[in-house]
């Protein structure tokens, strides 16, 4: 079984007709140390496919398991330990804390799983000059550029040591050259620690980077990265 | 912990104009309850001198069985001997007086009226404490020496027609059962400061309070000490002072024998809840309402913090710090406000008020700030923004994490 595994997963929303479907009996298994972009226009269901993944959301149907762990029927306390104990989270729109350092805003995530004070302001100061930040780490995210802000986010994930970051369009705010920076990042971290990417984007670039291509079309899920190069898949990007 | 506390602390200062205008409100409403309280604190104490320095001391002391017997058989419990009792707790430090006293109703006549009166008789030695709060408004006090002299209440002079230096024949009954007469000279006028008491108020020497009562005892020793607040710890020793003695007493505090006084902290008491709760609310819809644009304003955030893995009690445990930090702040500084406040009634010489009801005189009215002022004060403020931070904090823990991060 992989790191990621999704059984006949469904999701559907609520819109002024009837329901709408975004999943349809999804199945996927991703493994260990793989770097995968899902892929798909706009309202394919992408992001849904990662909340899910992540814990944020909860499926209609089917089964989701995270390094062996069943998401299904669990309690918020229980949800949140697995989000800070195995998942890492990179979005769109940073979503750092304004008031927090970016050292602070690394070292959250450790606040939460209840390490002490010294050891995390290690860790934070280790993840900021591993993302090239070492000279930022008492600034503010409103005194950092999008891709500095883009890179607290990704130390941010890191802070517990998660098995898996799930990025949900990470490149989307950020210019070309800033975006191909963040996405050497995240290709160095896939190849040197082993950490497991899910990356969803429009970005060419971005799928450029990932080992597997996940093509979502009205709600299925195909695996495109065995049936075509890559060339091929870009336009559906 | 205490980075949850940090962080709400800086988030309380992240939109500064906001926070200024909800910890301002809060300042106003504290202060507002401080000061009345302090007014009405005040207002307590007054009246509490008032009816200990002119009327009843700390401590009344009585021979056993006065509260009992002393309609039915007056004269079986008075006190027969007080001269040594009194000499023996004059001794004892923190007392500044002690006094027999003995009282009865009677007839007041001048020859042309005649009105009712009610009589103390007093040693005109022991009375200078208890005259602090007795204004004299025309003639002199009472002195040793002078055993036909008395005073007479501002409205009883009206109700006689009698002036300084008049003869006024007061009309009672002894012990005895015989009706007796005995007459003094108007030596002064005097305002208690009640109307009531003004109206039947007479102070004569005891020895002619016993000759009209056919009775060579006095009825009770009042005890005066120099500060009420030593009462609790002086009324035990005054008891020791008494059980050396082979008659028996009974201590009455004055604080038993102040109806008035009870009624009035009640009323007062009563105003100053409905008041204070009137600013809980408008503080806890100020703080309310700063709570909720705050869990709007920062939804993405929220998101944020629960896909890192924070649970909805965190959450909750953070809007609410942020809630009781503001109501601390505006309390802290409410305190400061108040003292200010305070500091410069009592810089101007009070605010003058009129005659209470029942009342004779205005005064000058002070806010006495004290502790338990301060803190019942703080203690509404605190708790009303702890309950306007309940909602708001409960509504951030409920949102949806995808739809918050959408935001």
């Amino acid at each position: 079984m992989g790191v990621i595994s999704l059984r006949a997963v469904s999701k559907s929303y609520p819109s002024a007709d009837a329901r709408l479907e975004v999943l349809r009996g999804v199945d996927l298994e991703i493994d260990a140390g793989e770097f995968v972009a899902a892929i798909g226009p706009s309202g394919s269901g992408k992001s849904t496919l990662l909340n899910l993944i992540g814990g944020l959301d909860h499926p209609d149907s089917g089964t989701i398991r995270i390094d062996g762990l069943d998401l299904g029927g669990r309690d918020d306390r229980t949800l949140a330990a697995i989000r800070n104990k195995k998942l890492g989270f990179v979005f769109q729109s940073f979503h750092l804390i304004p008031v927090l350092t970016a050292a602070e805003n690394v070292a959250w995530p450790l606040v939460l799983k209840g390490m002490e004070r010294r050891s995390r302001a290690a860790r934070a100061t280790e993840l900021l000059e591993r993302v090239g930040l070492a000279g930022h780490l008492h600034r503010t995210p409103g005194r950092l550029s999008g891709g500095q802000r883009q890179r607290v986010a990704i130390a941010r994930a890191l802070a517990c040591r998660p098995k898996i970051i799930l990025a949900d369009e990470p490149t989307g705010n950020l210019d070309a050259v800033t975006a191909a920076g963040i996405m050497e990042l995240f290709a160095s971290l896939n190849r040197e620690e082993g950490v497991t990417f899910v990356v969803s984007t429009h970005d060419p670039m971005v799928v450029s980077h990932a080992g597997r291509r996940l093509q979502l079309t009205e709600g299925t899920l195909r695996d495109t990265s065995r049936e075509r190069p890559l060339h091929e898949d870009l336009p559906h990007v | 912990m205490f980075d949850l506390v940090s962080l709400s602390v800086r988030n309380i200062f992240r939109n500064r104009r906001r926070t200024i205008i909800t910890v301002f409100s809060i300042v106003v409403g504290f202060s507002a309850m401080a000061c009345f309280g302090g007014f009405i604190e005040f207002s307590f104490e007054g009246l509490r001198e008032t009816t200990i320095r002119t009327r009843l001391g700390h401590l009344q002391i009585y021979a056993d069985g006065y509260s009992q017997h002393r309609v039915s058989d007056p004269e079986s419990v008075l006190i027969s001997e007080p001269d040594e009792v009194m000499a023996h707790i004059a001794k004892l430090p923190g007392v500044a007086a002690v006094t027999p006293r003995l009282s009865f109703s009677g007839l007041g006549s001048t020859g042309r009226t005649t009105v009712n009166v009610s009589v103390i008789g007093v040693d005109p030695e022991g009375e200078e404490e208890f005259a602090d709060f007795e204004t004299l408004v025309a003639g002199r006090p009472l002195e040793p020496g002078d055993p036909e002299g008395g005073l007479i209440g501002e409205e009883l002079r009206n109700g006689l027609g009698a002036e300084v230096g008049d003869w006024v024949t007061v009309l009672t009954t002894s012990f005895g059962g015989i009706i007796n007469a005995v007459d003094f000279r108007v030596a002064g006028v005097v305002r208690t400061g009640s109307k009531e008491y003004d109206s039947v108020f007479v102070k004569v020497p005891i020895e002619l309070a016993q000759r009209a009562k056919e009775t060579a005892e006095v009825e009770r020793i009042v005890v005066l000490l120099d500060d009420t607040d030593d009462l609790s710890a002086l009324q035990p020793r005054i008891e020791e002072v008494l059980s050396m003695f082979d008659d028996e007493f009974e201590t009455r505090r004055w604080d038993e024998l102040a109806g008035f006084y009870d009624a009035v902290v009640a009323l007062y008491t009563g105003i100053f809840t409905v008041f204070a709760g009137i600013v809980g609310v408008v503080v806890m819809f100020s703080v309310a309402n700063t709570m909720t644009m705050a869990v709007f304003e920062r939804t993405g955030e929220i998101g944020a913090l629960r896909a890192i893995g924070a649970r909805r009690s965190t959450l909750v445990a953070m809007f609410l710090i942020e809630g009781v930090g503001v109501g601390l702040l505006g309390a802290g500084l409410g305190v400061v406000a108040s003292w200010l406040i305070a500091g410069a009634v009592q810089a101007t010489g009070g605010i003058a008020m009129p005659p209470p009801p029942g009342m004779s005189q205005g005064f000058q009215a002070y806010f006495s700030l004290t502790g338990d002022v301060l803190r019942n004060a703080f203690a509404v403020t605190v708790a009303a923004t702890l309950v306007s931070a309940v909602y708001p904090a409960y509504a951030a823990s409920r949102i949806r994490i995808v739809e918050a991060l959408q935001q």
